[in-house]
């Protein structure tokens, strides 16, 4: 029998000691959970660079060292963006807004009607104690020590994060508005987001992750982020990421969701922030008749590096998933996308569909794809799709024979190519989206 | 009703009885040369003692030997069933005679016998230009058209090779495929023996394919050969192969190392029907340079072995270089078909195409895994890959990994998959034209696979089509 060697990679000798102070936050329930994340990261190595989910991103990235961290003080007030989402929850466009400074200051605005409704939007932190029989057994079932070594490292050390209930039969109309301001540099922040929606119940979300360090001589900020969302039979959900961290920063996140019988779920991840960041977005169709649609929009400009990993694991027969996910990258920026479709044996007359494009909008830039297949009945549909290009010469020569300038041609080009996306938008925030790809091609 | 769709025999029930009448037969064993299982140092020092080969070879193997120990097993693939090899348990080196024969009639009678009655003389004098044929770890038996040999081309057994073509040999050997490569592509380095060694000289067409079988005879065989071809500008060549082996409780491998070298505006095809036995591993590293204006292609077929793990490779190196590859896989019961391609463009102008299918079977698993990779300098690069699965049967598994990396704006590439069972409108048309289920389905399988088949040499296309015909018998469940 041949015994292989594994290389040490550097950095795999990090182990979270058994006095961090995160590990003593929470009941009792709760810590025992986190001593045994930590163990479980401890006694993880480093993911392989062989593995292709690791092939284009160094681990070493996500790897928080705890002597470099500080706790940041945040500014007094609110930011600009902040404002902004602030005038919105006036106008009515939003049902509520979540202002998260680095898991430390964390404000509720406008949340009277939904609580009225019986519908629950806290701390985690309180959450564990107030709600504790739902959380107790809804926390970690999706994002835990199986799913990785920093999904484990989140479990343990999660300084806190957000809690969404939403009863059976119940409807949020507008989007919930969750708004996480990283810290500046040299400081980390491991947040959780549990979000349980019950049957028939409708919510929207939008999960928004700023601030972060933005002058590399000064140090990286860190985030570890866990995403977990629950739809139960009937219920439909709507689930917004929108990624603008600054120009040092970063981020390591894993959503994971899963829906039962009858249910939809939307996935929109919005990736345009962070030097380098690592985002897996995941849904497990786990009851007949499930839909998950994900529609996703990255946009890199600079040196900026993504990684993105998107999952649809087809569980129960008869459900459905498509995902489309858009990348337009410029300067020297680089984007790895890998995506799996999984089709376990039982879940027979599945469909899936999946389509990656990338468009380059310049020399210098580098988009990889994987997008995956992994079948294990004969009962299905499936079919992916990818395609690595240029802009379209022709479309550009067409539209400035009209007299349009060469770089609004661009962004026309660039804006029909993210529709598909941004039309799944809610209305208030497609208006920044927008503003912000406009923003980035002005001087293309 | 069509020919093509004719039931099998009824007496063929499954394809494993008849690969042991047709393929699986074993020969008695006594063999001129037959070394301890295991391999190390003094194991490489034998081989290349016994192939009396120049000292800068035996070097090679020694500096392959140690990589090969320092390498780990890919941690990708299945690595369950690659855990499962050991290395200690296999014979590196069988010499089944002392002298390898130009005339058919030298040949020992239990291994002519062998080759008979896989009907590869009577390929020869019905199409081929060259016929090679290994059994063990040397190949046996060796021949060429005189007219070809006339016109220059060299065509002979890798061993034979490096001693009359000494010059040519060292100058390409291990630059396509390096050693550093992987851990079998370094094995192979240390232990090759057997394989074939192709020079065409410029301008030639060699307008008959050259042929080379491959046979495994005892149990625990690892067979290392190693093949080289070299088209010289603006040359024409098509080189095929073949691989069996009987059927034992145990595992033997086969990792060979292909370098093919298509120098300026050559042309070079490469084909190959592997239909190992359901024991082996078939763990094979094969690529292909591709300078300015010339075009490899790949046509892989993958029937046989317990693991395939094989992804033929185009380097496109000059500008306007092309590239093409059509594989396909049938995974049957207990197989594991991991094929794919990988395309490197290296220079501006090039272009390439993949067309993979693969048909999963009971529980059989066929697996494309492939890599576009397309570097900076290499403008107006055009790529696309295309991937077909079919799966039959509740068990069966299909995955697709592709994977591509553009590292340049001014390119274009495409990539699609798709995976499907047989359509039941398809069987219901069939059926309503008095078609029954089992010949419908096999219509609709043979369809699937067309493009492939067209691509072979008549004799081949037919016996393929008549494998599938085993493969597909008693399908209806």
């Amino acid at each position: 029998m041949n015994k292989t060697s594994t290389k040490s990679t550097p950095g795999s000798e990090y182990l979270i000691d058994e006095f961090a102070p995160a590990l003593k936050r929470g009941p009792q329930w709760l810590r025992k959970r986190r001593r045994v994340l930590r163990q479980e990261f401890n006694s993880t190595p480093l993911p392989h660079r062989g593995l292709h989910t690791w092939r284009y991103t160094n681990p070493n990235k996500f790897l928080i060292k705890h002597d470099t961290v500080l706790d940041t003080a945040f500014g007094n007030g609110y930011n600009a963006v902040e404002k902004v989402e602030l005038t919105h929850l006036e106008q009515g466009h939003l049902s509520g807004l979540v202002t998260d400074h680095g898991g430390q200051e964390i404000k509720f605005h406008g949340l009277e009607e939904l609580s009225e409704k019986g519908i629950v939007v806290t701390t985690l932190s309180e959450a564990v104690s107030r709600h504790q029989e739902i959380v107790e057994r809804y926390l970690y079932q999706l994002v835990n020590g199986k799913t990785g070594k920093f999904e484990a490292m989140n479990g343990a050390l999660f300084n806190d994060g957000i809690f969404i209930h939403v009863p059976n039969g119940q409807t949020v109309e507008k989007p919930l508005h969750l708004l996480h301001e990283a810290g500046r540099e040299n400081s980390a922040h491991f947040h959780r987001v549990l979000i349980v929606v019950g049957k028939n119940a409708e919510l929207t979300v939008i999960d928004e992750y700023g601030g972060g360090a933005s002058d590399i001589d000064q140090g990286v900020s860190y985030t570890n982020s866990a995403v977990e969302i629950f739809g139960s039979e009937e219920s439909r959900v709507r689930y917004v990421l929108l990624q603008r961290q600054a120009a040092a920063a970063h981020l390591y996140l894993t959503h994971r969701a899963r829906i039962e019988r009858g249910a939809t779920m939307l996935t929109i991840p919005l990736s345009f922030g962070a030097s380098t960041s690592k985002q897996n977005f995941g849904v497990t169709l786990n009851g007949e008749g499930a839909e998950s649609k994900m529609y996703g929009l990255l946009f890199g400009s600079g040196h900026q590096h993504f990684d993105n990993h998107t999952l649809h694991h087809h569980v129960a027969g008869r459900t459905t998933s498509n995902i489309d996910f858009k990348v337009a990258l410029r300067d020297r920026a680089v984007s790895a996308y890998t995506g799996l479709i999984r089709i376990e044996k039982g879940a027979k007359a599945c469909e899936a569909y999946q389509e990656n494009r990338n468009l380059l909008l310049n020399k210098g830039v580098k988009a990889e794809t994987i997008p995956e297949l992994e079948i294990l009945n004969e009962d299905v549909k499936c079919s992916h799709g990818a395609t690595i290009g240029p802009i379209d010469p022709l479309s550009v020569f067409y539209l400035t024979s009209r007299g349009i300038p060469q770089n609004e041609a661009v962004q026309m080009i660039v804006s029909g190519f993210a529709e598909s996306t941004l039309k799944q938008i809610p209305e208030n925030l497609k208006e920044r989206i927008t503003d912000s790809v406009a923003q980035r091609l002005e001087d293309i | 009703m069509s020919d093509s769709a004719k039931q099998p025999n009824s007496d063929l029930t499954n394809l494993n009885s008849d690969y042991a009448t047709k393929y699986g037969f074993r020969d008695p064993v006594d063999y001129f040369h037959k070394g301890a299982k295991g391999i190390n140092h003094e194991v490489v020092e034998m081989i290349s003692k016994l192939k009396k080969e120049p000292r800068w070879m035996t070097d090679r193997r020694h500096e392959a030997l140690d990589m090969f120990f320092s390498k780990p097993i890919p941690q990708w693939g299945n690595t369950a069933l690659l855990n499962e090899i050991d290395f200690q348990n296999i014979y590196y080196f069988v010499k089944p005679v002392e002298e390898m024969s130009k005339d058919w009639d030298d040949v020992p009678e239990y291994i002519k016998k062998t080759f008979d009655r896989l009907g590869i003389p009577e390929a020869e004098k019905k199409f081929l230009g060259g016929v090679s044929a290994q059994y063990e770890s040397e190949v046996v038996y060796h021949s060429m058209r005189d007219d070809l040999k006339k016109q220059g081309v060299i065509f002979l057994s890798m061993d034979s090779g490096l001693h009359e073509q000494e010059e040519i040999v060292r100058k390409y050997f291990g630059t396509v495929v390096p050693p550093t490569d992987n851990k079998f592509a370094a094995l192979n380095t240390a232990v090759w023996s057997g394989g074939s060694f192709i020079y065409v000289p410029p301008g030639l067409d060699v307008k008959i394919p050259l042929q080379a079988y491959f046979r495994i005879n005892i149990e625990n065989m690892g067979q290392f050969e190693r093949t080289l071809i070299i088209a010289d500008k603006g040359s024409r060549v098509h080189y095929i192969e073949g691989c069996t082996a009987p059927i034992y409780s145990t595992e033997s491998l086969h990792a060979a190392v292909v370098e093919v070298i298509a120098l300026e505006g050559a042309y070079i095809r490469y084909t190959t029907i592997q239909n190992w036995a359901r024991n082996i591993f078939n763990l094979v590293t094969k690529r292909a340079s591709a300078y300015r204006n010339a075009t490899v292609e790949w046509i892989d077929g993958n029937i046989g072995s317990r693991l395939s793990m094989k992804y033929p490779c185009i380097q496109l190196m000059g500008e306007g270089a092309k590239a093409e590859v059509l594989s396909v896989a049938f995974a049957g019961i207990d197989q594991h078909q991991d094929a794919g391609a990988k395309v490197i463009h290296a220079a501006p102008n090039t272009s390439s195409r993949i067309t993979s299918k693969s048909i999963s079977k009971d529980n059989g698993r066929a697996s494309y895994r492939g890599l576009v990779k397309i570097y900076k300098n290499a403008v107006n690069s055009k790529a696309s890959v295309e991937c077909d699965a079919l799966l039959i049967g509740e068990e069966a598994r299909s995955d697709t990994y592709p994977t591509m990396e553009i590292d340049n704006d001014q390119v274009k590439v495409e990539h699609e998959a798709r995976v499907s069972k047989v359509a039941e409108e398809q069987l219901f048309y069939l059926t309503s034209r008095g078609l029954t289920e089992d010949e419908a389905r096999l219509l609709i399988v043979n369809g699937f696979m067309e493009p492939f088949t067209k691509e072979l040499p008549m004799e081949y296309a037919v016996e393929l089509n008549r494998l599938i015909e085993l493969e597909m018998e008693g399908t209806v469940g």
